[in-house]
C-alpha cells in the first residue's frame, strides 16, 4: 500500500498506518496528517521518543534521512523533526515517516537518538547550535557551525544579532 | 644644487622658521622643497632602479592558495589551462610565508575572520590584497540578514583592489590582477618602510586565558561514545554542557 493510495481510501477519522500500529503497541502518538508528498507526520512527546524510535527501528526504519529543527512561533515552542525512511534492497517506494517533537522554549530537552541512528551526531549538534535544543545522551553536544564561544541561538525567531563591528553595514 | 634625500625633517625646520614662509626661493633647505627634491631624486636618479624593482615584483605576484566558498571555484579555474594565470607570473603558494598576494575568494564569517587575519599577518611584506567577489567587498547577498557574515573583508585587512562580481568571471579576476600590477608599477622604493608591519593596527592588551585545544583529534574516541550514559546509570544531566544556561 503506497502512501498515496491511503489518502483516497477513508477520509473520516482516518489515522496513518504507522500511527495506528504504534498505538496498538501502546506507544502514544498524535497523528498530524500527511504532507504534500503523502508522508505521515506524527507528533511525539519527548518522554516517548526513545521507545518509539526503538520500535520504529526494529520495524525497519533504518535510515534517519534528516534531523532538523524549527521554531514554531516567537514565544511558542521549538520543534525537533526526524525524517525516517525504511531502506531495503530493490525498494520501489520505501516507506517514509516524519516525527515531530514539540518542546517548550524555556526547557528544550529532548532525548538524543544518536544511539539508534548514528547520523544524528552532527545533525543534532546543528539543531543545538541554531535553536538551543538540548539533546540528552548525545556524546558530544557542542556548537558545530557558529564559533565555540558564541552566545545565543541564531535561528530562533526572537534572536537579535549582536552589533559587532564586523556585522555592521559596510556603508 | 645639493639634492637632499634625507628624511630627517627636523634638521631643515631650523632654517625655515627663520625666514618668511612665502619666500622659499632664498631658503636653501625648506620643508616643502624637501618633498619636491625627494620626488625629483626618485624620478631622475632612481627611475631605473624603481622600475626594475617594481617590474620584478609585479610580474611574479604569488597568490596564496586560499578560498572559502564559491569564488574559489572561479579562482581555481585560473589554475587550469583555459584561463592560465601562470602567464602573468602568478604561481599559487600553499604557505602564506611564500605568498605575496592574498585573493580573498569567498565569504568571510565571524568564525573565519581570525584565521584570515592570521594568514595575512604571516605573509611577508610587500603584500597585496584583492577583495574578490561581492561578499568580501560589502557582504554581498548576505549583507541584509546574516548574523555571522562579515560585511566586507576591508574591516579586517587593507585592500588594494576591489573586484566586484558574484562570482567574478576568471577574465574579471585577470583584469583585477592587471590593475594591481599597474598599482605596483607606481610604487616608490624609498617609501618601502613607511608603513612598517609593527604598530600598524591599534592593539589592546587582552585578558584572555589559555584554553585546551578544541579539536585534539580524538572526536570518535571520546569516552561518551562507548556507552550511552543511561546504561551506565549516570545522571542524564552529565550530557548537557556545563556552560549552557537553560533560560
Amino acid at each position: 500500500m503506497t502512501p498515496s493510495s491511503i489518502i483516497y481510501q477513508d477520509k473520516i477519522n482516518y489515522q496513518g498506518r504507522i500511527s495506528n500500529w504504534l498505538k496498538k503497541n501502546s506507544l502514544p502518538n498524535e497523528f498530524l496528517g500527511f504532507d504534500h508528498q503523502g508522508v505521515e507526520i506524527l507528533k511525539i512527546q519527548p518522554q516517548d521518543l526513545l521507545s518509539t524510535s526503538l520500535a520504529l527501528h526494529s520495524y525497519g526504519f533504518n535510515y534517519l534521512r534528516c534531523q532538523s529543527a524549527y521554531d514554531d512561533s516567537p514565544g511558542g515552542q521549538l520543534v525537533s523533526v526526524y525524517h525516517l525512511v525504511r531502506l531495503s534492497d530493490n525498494a520501489d517506494e520505501p516507506e517514509e515517516l516524519c516525527m515531530k517533537v514539540f518542546v517548550s522554549r524555556v526547557k528544550p530537552i529532548v532525548p538524543s537518538v544518536y544511539w539508534i541512528w548514528k547520523t544524528a551526531d552532527f545533525q543534532e549538534r546543528e539543531s543545538y547550535d541554531m535553536y538551543g535544543i538540548i539533546y540528552e545522551g548525545h556524546p558530544c553536544l557542542k556548537r558545530i557551525l557558529m564559533p565555540e564561544d558564541w552566545v545565543g541561538w541564531p535561528l530562533r525567531k526572537d534572536y537579535i544579532t549582536p552589533n559587532f563591528y564586523e556585522l555592521q553595514s559596510a556603508y | 644644487m645639493v639634492l637632499n634625500t634625507s628624511n630627517d625633517i627636523g634638521l631643515f625646520t631650523e632654517f625655515s622658521t627663520d625666514e618668511l614662509s612665502n619666500d622659499n626661493s632664498s631658503v636653501l633647505n625648506s620643508v616643502n622643497s624637501t618633498e619636491v627634491t625627494q620626488h625629483l631624486s626618485n624620478s631622475i636618479i632612481l627611475t631605473t632602479v624603481n622600475d626594475l624593482h617594481n617590474w620584478a615584483r609585479l610580474s611574479s605576484l604569488w597568490p596564496l592558495l586560499y578560498g572559502t566558498s564559491c569564488c574559489f571555484i572561479e579562482f581555481a579555474s585560473l589554475l587550469g589551462s583555459r584561463f592560465d594565470f601562470d602567464r602573468f607570473g602568478l604561481v599559487p603558494r600553499s604557505s602564506p610565508r611564500q605568498a605575496d598576494l592574498l585573493i580573498t575568494a569567498g565569504t568571510i564569517t565571524m568564525k573565519m575572520a581570525p584565521a584570515v587575519v592570521r594568514l595575512y599577518e604571516q605573509m611577508p611584506d610587500p603584500k597585496y590584497v584583492i577583495a574578490m567577489g561581492a561578499c568580501t567587498i560589502t557582504g554581498g547577498m548576505f549583507s541584509t540578514d546574516s548574523y555571522t557574515t562579515l560585511r566586507g573583508v576591508d574591516k579586517l585587512l587593507p585592500v588594494d583592489v576591489y573586484l566586484p562580481g558574484c562570482p567574478p568571471k576568471p577574465e574579471a579576476i585577470i583584469d583585477a590582477v592587471i590593475k594591481l600590477r599597474k598599482k605596483v608599477a607606481q610604487e616608490n622604493l624609498a617609501d618601502r618602510n613607511q608603513f612598517a608591519p609593527i604598530h600598524r593596527y591599534h592593539t589592546v592588551e587582552h585578558k584572555m586565558t589559555m584554553v585546551n585545544k578544541i579539536h585534539p583529534g580524538s572526536y570518535m574516541q571520546l569516552e561518551s561514545r562507548k556507552l550511552p550514559a543511561i546504561l551506565e546509570n549516570k545522571k542524564n544531566k552529565a550530557a548537557i554542557p556545563s556552560d549552557v544556561k537553560i533560560f
